[in-house]
């Protein structure tokens, strides 16, 4: 079964003993009363502040770092098994094909600003998230398509309609998107949610304060008492409140943690993972669940519209040496387009081999030969590709380096760009510059494959129909309409059939190499415990306390 | 004087505005811009047609001459507005931003003008020529360390490994100590170039050797006679370099994480936030101008020979 963390194994002597005295202790009930009193703020490290707190951006992980605390949803999605459970409601009918969706919602929760969580309010949040909100200029969600409208049926029961079979949407609700803030906060245009103040939401914890690109002091709301099963206990949380804090630097961050400066920190690269658990730290390895860190094609790039060279490249990819080289174990080689703990993962990995002989004579067959000096031409163009460094993905310069180096072997030059934020974006709108993308997104749900590829939504291939105006002529229409199928099929069995498809269909085309499944990874001080994580890997602190120093 | 007070503060406004039309431009020239960066973050998801909805409301496709007309009248009326980035009002930004800089200006320069003048002192009195040619090497040296390199290495022993202050969670003075005195060690060195070399000419002169003649200590020599007449083209380095920490010191603020104007004017230009930018900008201008402005008000009260140069031309 799927675990909501791999957690480390440390093996030098000294945090061996450690363990065992830890283990030791660990069922011994006095100590676990004693210690988890209540009080204590945690000081949590982030990497980058947030940048808006309307719940469909959520994505970005600063800010849902922020919303997985502050905000409830309809549901919640167990983090072992990926089911959809009960949270703000209780109880939720579907009709048969998928249109109608009914909830009933429990009684009692409000939100911090004292409005209550009803039917209206909830019915008003969807209808946001559903169809935006022109004149305040707040955006769709991307997990909710076909929405059509809401309908309050009583206070505590609320219907949604779709234009369209969405079987998607119930987990679309349990999402760190689908966070229910006061109709007050909806009021405000999409600017306004920079401020961490003016978002209201029911959660366990509630903003006291921002410095804004600095610190977010959250205090915890002492009449919580609605949060999902697999949190229990219930009741409010036992700390006193967070306080998040940025320090983007990343030796300043981990040396700060190390020590014993903060509590919690995130963005913990590979190379770093050693030093803090021979400290006694822990390290926390929340898997993404979603399509994996991988690098794209652009097939409306003529240097890459043949399949026989992306497939010729794929096979240049010594993924395994990638890992061994920069990673650590929590970075799981890929075995497919999405994660193995992704819902409806097929293993690909014979598909996925190192085997240089056959690049070379998938390059040979494309009409790309050897010159000279041991670069691949044809009719005198050089196989020269690019690549945009990508700043989310872990080491992704270094990641892109060793693969070029592995590609100068079949003869293929790789150049890895880098720039300003807006060079990146209009870069990697224009296949002409960048044949190539490093992409990758969590979300724990079949409709993730969709999010990635279709080309009204991120569109990492950029096929015509989607935000680019540099595309010529390359679309996929087989791949799109597995991926509406994936999207609207409403039996979950056939869902994931389609599913299967998809990922057979983007790997025989040679799309996408995959290079391993996207983990976040925290450091988290032995002070810390009882620490939780949604299903894609945010931080959730409702139950964490911590001992006493 | 009046009329003197006056022309400056044309000569001001004029900088000022320079400097808000200048970085205006350099801003459109960047390929992109604020709206851009934010909204096609494919994280957002969102449409062509939503883009360009939201592009249009923001004014973001209107020609750049309209849009400069609009931040200039909008500036002139004392609004700052948004950051696009954020959402945040920039005044508020500022607001939070300012002291974090203000605090770290004054420790760093308070702390380099103390080192500034201890060093010198030992540069210039100690006791062996090839001793003091030694110590006069050291602020080119000083001043050749990397910032950066300069501060990690100062977290790492004094925060990290010594746990003497914290570098995360502090605030106020406490959190402008470390940096501050880690910025001192480069800012002192141009200080005590500047002085070390005005000291010099000042003791090659005759009446240094009178003094000497007349029994007055070393020190005495340097504290009473030197310093007054070795400090003006010091003032005036220290009012540059003074005007250059207000301004944000970009990397102390980002190596230690500070949240202080360096930091905000560094990512105001990589999310092209014009509103955000133009706000420092017009900020620093301000404070260099006030600062120079000081600097040369200072100068007659130091130095008799330009008071009576200016009672001469006034006359």
């Amino acid at each position: 079964m799927p675990h909501p963390f791999r957690a480390v194994i440390p093996l030098s002597r000294p945090v061996l003993a450690l363990a065992a005295c830890l283990a030791f202790q660990a069922p011994a009930p006095a100590r676990a009363t004693d210690a988890a009193t209540p009080g204590g703020t945690l000081l949590y490290l982030e990497k980058q502040p947030h940048k808006n707190l309307y719940p469909p951006a959520g994505g970005f992980y600063p800010n849902g770092g922020i919303l997985a605390q502050i905000t409830d949803r309809l549901t919640w999605q167990n983090t072992d098994t990926l089911k959809i459970e009960p949270w703000i409601a209780t109880a939720w009918s579907v009709n048969e094909n998928s249109t109608i969706f009914t909830f009933t919602l429990r009684p009692g929760v409000t939100f911090s600003d004292g409005t209550p969580v009803d039917a209206a309010a909830v019915a008003l949040n969807y209808d946001t998230f559903g169809k935006g909100n022109r004149t305040l200029h707040l955006p769709p969600s991307e997990v909710i398509n076909n929405y059509e409208r809401s309908e309050v049926i009583d206070p505590l029961t609320v219907r949604f309609y779709f234009s369209k079979p969405s079987p998607g949407f119930l987990q679309g609700t349990s999402v760190i998107g689908s966070g229910l803030v006061s109709p007050a906060s909806l009021r405000r245009p999409l600017d306004e949610w920079g401020d961490a103040r003016h978002v209201i939401g029911s959660g366990p914890f509630v903003v006291r304060d921002e410095v804004p690109g600095k610190s977010v002091d959250l205090v915890t709301r002492a009449d919580y008492a609605w949060g999902p099963d697999q949190l229990a206990p219930q009741g409010p949380s036992r700390l006193a409140g967070v306080r998040i804090i940025v320090v983007p630097e990343d030796s300043i961050r981990i040396g700060a943690f190390i020590a014993g400066q903060a509590d919690f920190a995130r963005a913990v690269e590979a190379y770093d993972e050693e030093q803090i658990t021979r400290h006694g730290d822990t390290i926390y390895a929340a898997s993404t669940r979603g399509v994996n860190n991988s690098v794209v094609f652009r097939p409306d790039n003529p240097l890459v519209a043949d399949p026989r060279v992306r497939l010729a490249l794929l096979h240049a990819t010594d993924r395994p040496d990638i890992l061994r080289t920069l990673y650590s174990p929590h970075y799981p080689l890929a075995r497919s387009v999405i994660a193995a703990d992704a819902q409806g993962f097929v293993d690909h990995a014979a598909d996925l081999t190192y085997d240089p002989a056959l690049a070379a004579r998938l390059l040979d067959e494309a009409g790309w030969t050897l010159d000279g000096d041991g670069w691949r031409r044809r009719n005198g163009v050089a196989l020269a590709l690019a690549v945009h460094e990508a700043l989310p993905q872990p080491q992704s310069r270094s990641m892109l380096v060793l693969l070029a180096q592995q590609w100068r072997k079949a003869g293929v030059r790789l150049t890895i760009l880098s720039g300003s934020p807006a060079m990146t974006v209009l870069d990697n709108l224009n296949p002409a510059v960048t044949p190539l993308f490093h992409a990758e997104v969590g979300r724990a749900d079949p409709d993730v494959i969709k999010s990635a590829f279709y080309p009204t939504n991120r569109n990492v291939l950029l096929q015509k129909g989607g935000q680019s105006r540099h595309v010529e002529h390359f679309v996929d229409p087989e791949l799109n309409g597995l991926l509406d199928e994936v999207a609207s099929d409403t039996d979950p069995a056939t869902r994931l059939a389609d599913l299967a498809r998809v990922q057979a269909d983007i790997l025989a085309k040679g799309y996408s190499i995959p290079i391993f499944e996207e983990p976040q990874v925290y450091a988290g001080s032995a002070r810390v415990h009882d620490m939780r994580f949604e299903a894609v890997g945010r931080p959730v602190f409702y139950r964490t306390w911590l001992a006493r120093p | 004087m009046i009329r003197y007070i006056l022309s400056r503060a044309a000569q001001a406004l004029l900088v000022l505005w320079g400097a808000f039309t200048l970085s205006f431009v350099l801003l459109q020239v960047m390929p992109g811009d604020a709206v851009l960066i934010k909204f096609q973050d494919p994280e957002l998801g969102l449409s062509p047609q939503q883009i360009s909805d939201i592009r249009a409301s923001y004014g973001a496709d209107e020609s750049a001459f309209v849009q400069y007309a609009h931040v200039l009248g909008r500036t002139l009326a004392g609004q700052l507005g948004y950051s696009i980035e954020t959402g945040v009002p920039v005044s508020r930004m500022l607001h939070a931003a300012y002291p974090t800089t203000l605090r770290l200006a004054v420790v760093s320069f308070g702390g380099a003008i103390m080192l500034a003048a201890a060093f010198a002192t030992a540069a210039l009195l100690a006791p062996l020529r090839p001793l003091r040619a030694a110590l006069r090497l050291v602020p080119g040296l000083a001043s050749g360390i990397p910032v950066f390199w300069l501060e990690i290495v100062a977290i790492q022993l004094v925060s990290f490994h010594w746990k003497l202050v914290p570098v995360v969670g502090v605030s106020g003075w406490a959190a402008a100590v470390l940096p501050g005195l880690a910025l001192a060690i480069p800012i002192s060195a141009p200080l005590t170039q500047v002085f070390l070399s005005a000291a010099e000419r000042v003791m090659a002169q005759p009446f240094i050797d009178v003094l000497r003649a007349r029994g007055a200590s070393p020190l005495r020599i340097l504290y009473a006679h030197v310093l007054p007449n070795a400090l003006p083209p010091t003032l005036t380095i220290s009012g540059l370099v003074f005007g250059e920490i207000l301004a944000g010191a970009v990397v102390t603020e980002t190596v230690f994480g500070l949240d202080g104007l360096g930091q905000l004017a560094q990512q105001a230009v990589a999310n092209q936030d014009v509103a955000v930018l133009q706000a420092i900008i017009l900020i620093s201008v301000a404070g260099f101008v006030v600062i120079n402005f000081t600097v040369d008000a200072l100068h007659p009260l130091i130095d008799p020979r330009i008071r009576r140069t200016q009672a001469g031309g006034a006359a």
